[in-house]
């Protein structure tokens, strides 16, 4: 019944996405079959997404169609260190932010650092000179050798 | 570049695609040797081997996270360069993928995942040597069949492929997609609304045909569309790390002897009619739209099983378990070049990749790719040829440097794949909004794993998308609005019939049973 539930809360998402694509189809110019508008494929693929979406909706009528597609909640999420992945995510959006800001050099260092940190050892040591290494070696790498043009931020003589 | 050694590819007239056959295909190939015997695209080939392999071995980054990471590190280098070097990616996870899955019963990526079965089991009795070495000659002699095929079969698909209308590319599309769904893990209704959400995503930025801006939300780093670096990565290179770090992982290694790599004569005796059987079918499964080295593998299992007059030994290490399936991947990769350079439409997530790769690089591929820049085609093929012959001696005598590479603990490997995926996004146009852009794909790749929403379908119709649009659209003005012209047109009708039988099979219930017995095997 959960799995029934589950399906039927994913088809009105589905449905959902369909409908709003379909509006901003619609919002851009929808064309004609003669002379289809810059919304026309996406309309298409709105509508598909509802349709999909309906048959998932359906599915405790047409429990043959999509019964296969159930999955155990429980089991999916079961020990998940969602702290971890929280902290991980977290690394990754401040170096988006940052980046500008600091600058290549210390934006990667201290995500390095905070990636390498093992909060088994508490080495801050080794993280330390592991995340000097990798800034070091990607810099060589990335600006030296392929030219990409990574930002200078605090260090602009860099 | 080329005339350098005195060839030069035929016009369309001369070349293995107009007529006279063998005397101008042996000419381009010749001057497909001599561009990938050039010292810079031997180089971009032993790197692209040397990367694949390594991908291959390495559990948790598979070819298409690998590729994505390095598309931005191709920009600085020539096309057929760059083609060379990610083709050498995908073939030598090829060959890498059965190391992990023979010495921990862990594969490096999906294709060798039926390795595990029978290749673990030879190991733990001691003849990981022989295991080894088979999937080495295997992979090397599918691999180097798998090219004479394509070299064999592209052009003369691409001479057919150049009469083809919009319509008939419109169709192709959704045979391409309706096949990989159908081929996915899990509910087709599942495959079939990533597609849809794929096709949108590709919508975003300016009209292929009036140029206005569309689906922006204002955001002024939507206009040139979503990117498809940052959109890979976030699904195959951040949502992946994001599944390996949820739980803790534990990595134990056989410690086995590694004696001798070269099967003895009754294991050989055992393997060339498995290893010719899987060569077979894993080229005939790649070039189908869909199909391609995973699926191929795990047919070659079955088939194996099936022809065998003791199948009771599958699965406590039988040779031919291993021999089999090792060939078909290899094959199949080779063979899935085959619709992307003469049709111009990636039978799967990697050639999807490697078709963005050639657009990115300004490239248009298709049938009169093959006349127009037959330096992409040919060098690669002959870099193929040179590929599998240092992936024969990358994987035999370097096997030792692969199982400590094992060792490598993950903790200190995914800081470096999420620098990889934080720079790559960030390089293409040197704009933070790439970075965000990846980072929501990441974190909705997690979510959508999670929930059994695979992210092939997604990004294999994100690359389709514009090609699906201008097509149906030019098909559509081409015909005065008339729906007819799909239906008209022998290989369009043909493949919208197949693509509605796939789909309809979701519907009925007696072929989707039969569907779930084709994936289970």
């Amino acid at each position: 019944m959960i799995r029934k539930r589950l399906r039927k809360i994913e088809g009105f998402f589905w449905m959902g996405l369909g409908t709003a694509i379909c509006f901003l189809a619609w919002k851009v110019h929808l064309g004609t079959f003669l002379e289809p508008g810059p919304g026309f494929v996406a309309f298409a693929s709105g509508l598909f997404l509802c349709i999909v979406g309906l048959i998932m909706a359906l599915s405790q009528i047409l429990s043959r169609i999509s019964l296969e597609s159930g999955f155990d909640l429980n089991l999916t999420f079961q020990n998940i260190s969602w702290r971890r992945l929280a902290y991980t995510m977290a690394l990754l959006i401040g170096y988006a932010v940052f980046l500008n800001a600091l600058g290549y050099f210390l934006t990667t260092f201290l995500v390095m650092c905070g990636l390498l940190y093992d909060r088994e050892k508490n080495n801050w040591l080794l993280s330390f000179v592991t995340s000097l290494v990798i800034v070091g070696g990607s810099y060589l790498v990335f600006e030296v050798w392929l030219r990409s043009q990574l930002p200078r931020g605090v260090f602009p003589w860099w | 570049m080329c005339l350098k050694f005195g060839f030069g590819a035929n016009s369309l007239e001369g070349s293995s695609l107009g007529g006279n056959g063998v005397t101008n295909m042996l000419h381009d190939l010749f001057y497909g040797f001599s561009i990938a015997l050039q010292p810079v695209n031997l180089l971009l080939c032993f790197i692209g081997v040397l990367i694949g392999t390594l991908v291959g071995v390495l559990p948790g980054i598979g070819p298409a996270g690998a590729m994505s990471l390095l598309l931005p590190v191709t920009f600085g280098i020539s096309p057929v360069g760059a083609i060379i070097m990610l083709a050498g990616i995908f073939y030598g996870a090829m060959y890498g993928g059965s190391t992990t899955s023979i010495l921990i019963n862990i594969p490096g990526e999906a294709a060798s995942v039926v390795t595990c079965i029978d290749g673990y089991q030879m190991a733990r009795q001691g003849r990981a040597g022989p295991a080894l070495g088979i999937a080495a000659f295997g992979s090397f002699i599918a691999g180097t069949f798998g090219v004479v095929g394509l070299m064999l079969l592209a052009t003369p698909l691409a001479e057919i492929a150049v009469k083809f209308g919009p319509a008939e590319y419109f169709s192709l599309v959704c045979l391409g997609l309706s096949v990989l769904i159908y081929l996915t893990q899990g509910s087709i209704l599942n495959g079939l609304a990533m597609a849809g959400v794929g096709v949108f995503l590709s919508l975003i930025g300016q009209d292929v045909i009036q140029g206005t801006a569309r689906f922006t939300f204002g955001l002024t780093g939507l206009i040139d569309g979503v990117g498809l670096i940052p959109l890979v990565m976030g699904f195959f290179g951040i949502s992946e790390i994001l599944l390996n770090l949820e739980k803790p992982q534990k990595r134990a290694i056989l410690k086995t002897e590694i004696k001798s790599l070269f099967p003895s004569w009754e294991d050989w005796r055992r393997s060339i009619k498995p290893i010719a059987r899987g060569t077979l079918l894993g080229f005939f499964l790649g070039i189908l739209p869909g199909g391609g080295a995973v699926i191929s593998s795990f047919i070659s299992y079955a088939l194996e099983k099936k022809f065998s007059r003791h199948p009771e030994r599958f699965g406590k290490g039988a040779i031919e378990g291993v021999a089999g399936p090792e060939s078909a991947n290899n094959s199949a990769s080779s063979g899935s070049f085959i619709p992307l350079f003469s049709l111009g439409i990636p039978s799967n997530v990697v050639m999807a990749l490697l078709l963005g790769a050639l657009m990115l690089h300004g490239l248009r591929p298709g049938p009169l790719m093959l006349t127009e820049h037959p330096e992409i085609f040919w060098g690669t093929v002959a870099s193929m040829y040179v590929g599998n012959a240092m992936l024969l001696a990358l994987n035999l005598p370097l096997i030792g440097m692969w199982v400590q590479i094992l060792k490598i603990p993950y903790k200190t490997l995914f800081p470096l794949i999420l620098l990889f995926c934080l720079i790559g996004s960030y390089s293409v146009s040197t704009n933070i909004f790439d970075i965000y852009v990846m980072l929501v794909f990441g974190g909705l790749g997690y979510f959508f794993r999670k929930f059994n929403y695979e992210p092939a379908p997604l990004v294999l119709a994100f690359v389709l998308g514009p090609l699906l649009e201008k097509n149906l659209r030019q098909s559509l003005i081409l015909s005065d609005g008339s729906m007819e012209i799909f239906l008209t047109r022998p290989v369009s009708a043909g493949s919208l019939l197949i693509s509605l039988f796939l789909l309809f099979s979701a519907v009925l219930p007696s072929l989707q049973k039969r569907r779930r017995t084709v994936i289970t095997e």
